[in-house]
C-alpha cells in the first residue's frame, strides 16, 4: 500500500483540489487557501522522491524552504487583503480592478 | 502495521479535508478544513521518515499560517457574508458562480487524467526501494546540511522572512481616516 505511486497520487489529488479552489472561488482569502494546498502537494512530492528515489535528505531541505516561503507569502498576502478591505470594504476578487485608490 | 494505519488515516484526512475546503460555503469552516488537511500531510511526512519536516509543518503551518488566516477572515468578514446577493446556484457570491466552477472542474479533470497517465508510468517502472524498517532521526543530518551545503539559501531565507514581515507590518498598519 505504501509505495511511491500512492504518495504521488495523494499529492496529485491535493494539487488538483487546490487548483480548483483557486480557480472557482471569488474570495481572496479562499484563493490563498488554494495556494497553501498546492504548496503542500509540492512539498509532499519532494519528501516522497527523497525517500524512494534519491535516498538522501535534500528533498527535506527543499520542503523546509517551501514552508518558509509559504509563511512569508501568507504574511504579505494577508496584509494586502487587510489593506484592500480597509479601502474597498469587501474582499470580493471582482472589486480588485485598480492599483491605486 | 502502525505505519500502515498511520498512512491510511493520514491519506484519508488529507484528501477528505481538502474536499471540505473545496465544498464548504463558510470561509471559517474552510480554514478549519485546511487545518485538518495540513495535519494529514504532516502525518504523511511522518510515514516517510521525515520527522523534522513533520514537526515543522505542524508548528509553522498549523500554528502560524492557519491562525493568521483565521485572523484575516475575522478581520475582513463583515459585509461579504451578509449583504451580498446570492447567485443562480443559491450560493453566496464569494463562493464563485457556475462558470468559475465549470472552468475549474474542467481544468482539474484534464490535469488529473494527464498526470495519472504520467504517474502510472512511474508506478510501473519504480519498484519502491525498501530502505528497511528503521526510521532514523534526521534532525542532526538536516542541521549539518543547512549550515554546510545549503548555507546560502539558509541566509537568504532569513533576509526574506525579515523583509516579508516588515513589509506586511507596513502594508497593514492602521491609517488615519481622510
Amino acid at each position: 500500500m505504501m509505495s511511491l505511486g500512492s504518495y504521488l497520487i495523494i499529492s496529485l489529488i491535493l494539487f488538483v483540489i487546490g487548483l480548483v479552489v483557486m480557480l472557482s472561488r471569488k474570495n481572496i482569502v479562499a484563493i490563498l487557501l488554494g495556494i497553501e494546498l498546492i504548496l503542500n502537494a509540492a512539498a509532499l512530492n519532494f519528501v516522497a522522491y527523497s525517500r524512494y528515489v534519491t535516498n538522501n535528505l535534500d528533498g527535506h531541505i527543499f520542503s523546509l524552504f517551501i514552508i518558509v516561503v509559504a509563511a512569508a507569502e501568507a504574511a504579505v498576502g494577508l496584509a494586502i487583503v487587510i489593506r484592500f478591505f480597509q479601502i474597498k470594504e469587501t474582499i470580493h476578487i471582482d472589486e480588485a480592478t485598480q492599483l491605486r485608490n | 502495521m502502525f505505519i500502515q494505519l498511520l498512512f491510511a488515516s493520514s491519506a484519508t484526512l488529507t484528501v477528505g479535508c481538502a474536499l471540505g475546503v473545496l465544498a464548504t460555503k463558510n470561509l471559517m469552516h474552510s480554514c478549519i478544513f485546511l487545518l485538518g488537511s495540513l495535519m494529514g500531510v504532516a502525518g504523511l511526512f511522518a510515514t516517510l521518515g521525515a520527522d523534522f519536516v513533520a514537526v515543522t509543518q505542524i508548528m509553522v503551518y498549523m500554528g502560524g499560517v492557519v491562525i493568521l488566516m483565521l485572523f484575516a477572515v475575522m478581520l475582513t468578514g463583515g459585509k461579504d457574508f451578509i449583504s451580498r446577493a446570492q447567485n443562480l446556484l443559491g450560493l453566496p457570491s464569494s463562493m464563485g458562480n457556475k462558470w468559475t466552477y465549470s472552468v475549474g472542474g474542467l481544468v482539474g479533470l484534464v490535469l488529473l487524467l494527464t498526470n495519472i497517465r504520467l504517474i502510472s508510468n512511474v508506478m510501473n517502472s519504480h519498484a519502491p526501494k525498501v530502505i528497511g524498517n528503521e526510521y532514523p532521526s534526521t534532525v542532526s543530518q538536516i542541521g549539518h546540511l543547512l549550515v554546510k551545503d545549503h548555507v546560502l539559501a539558509f541566509e537568504i531565507s532569513s533576509v526574506l522572512l525579515l523583509g516579508a514581515l516588515v513589509g506586511a507590518a507596513i502594508i497593514a498598519r492602521p491609517r488615519k481616516q481622510k
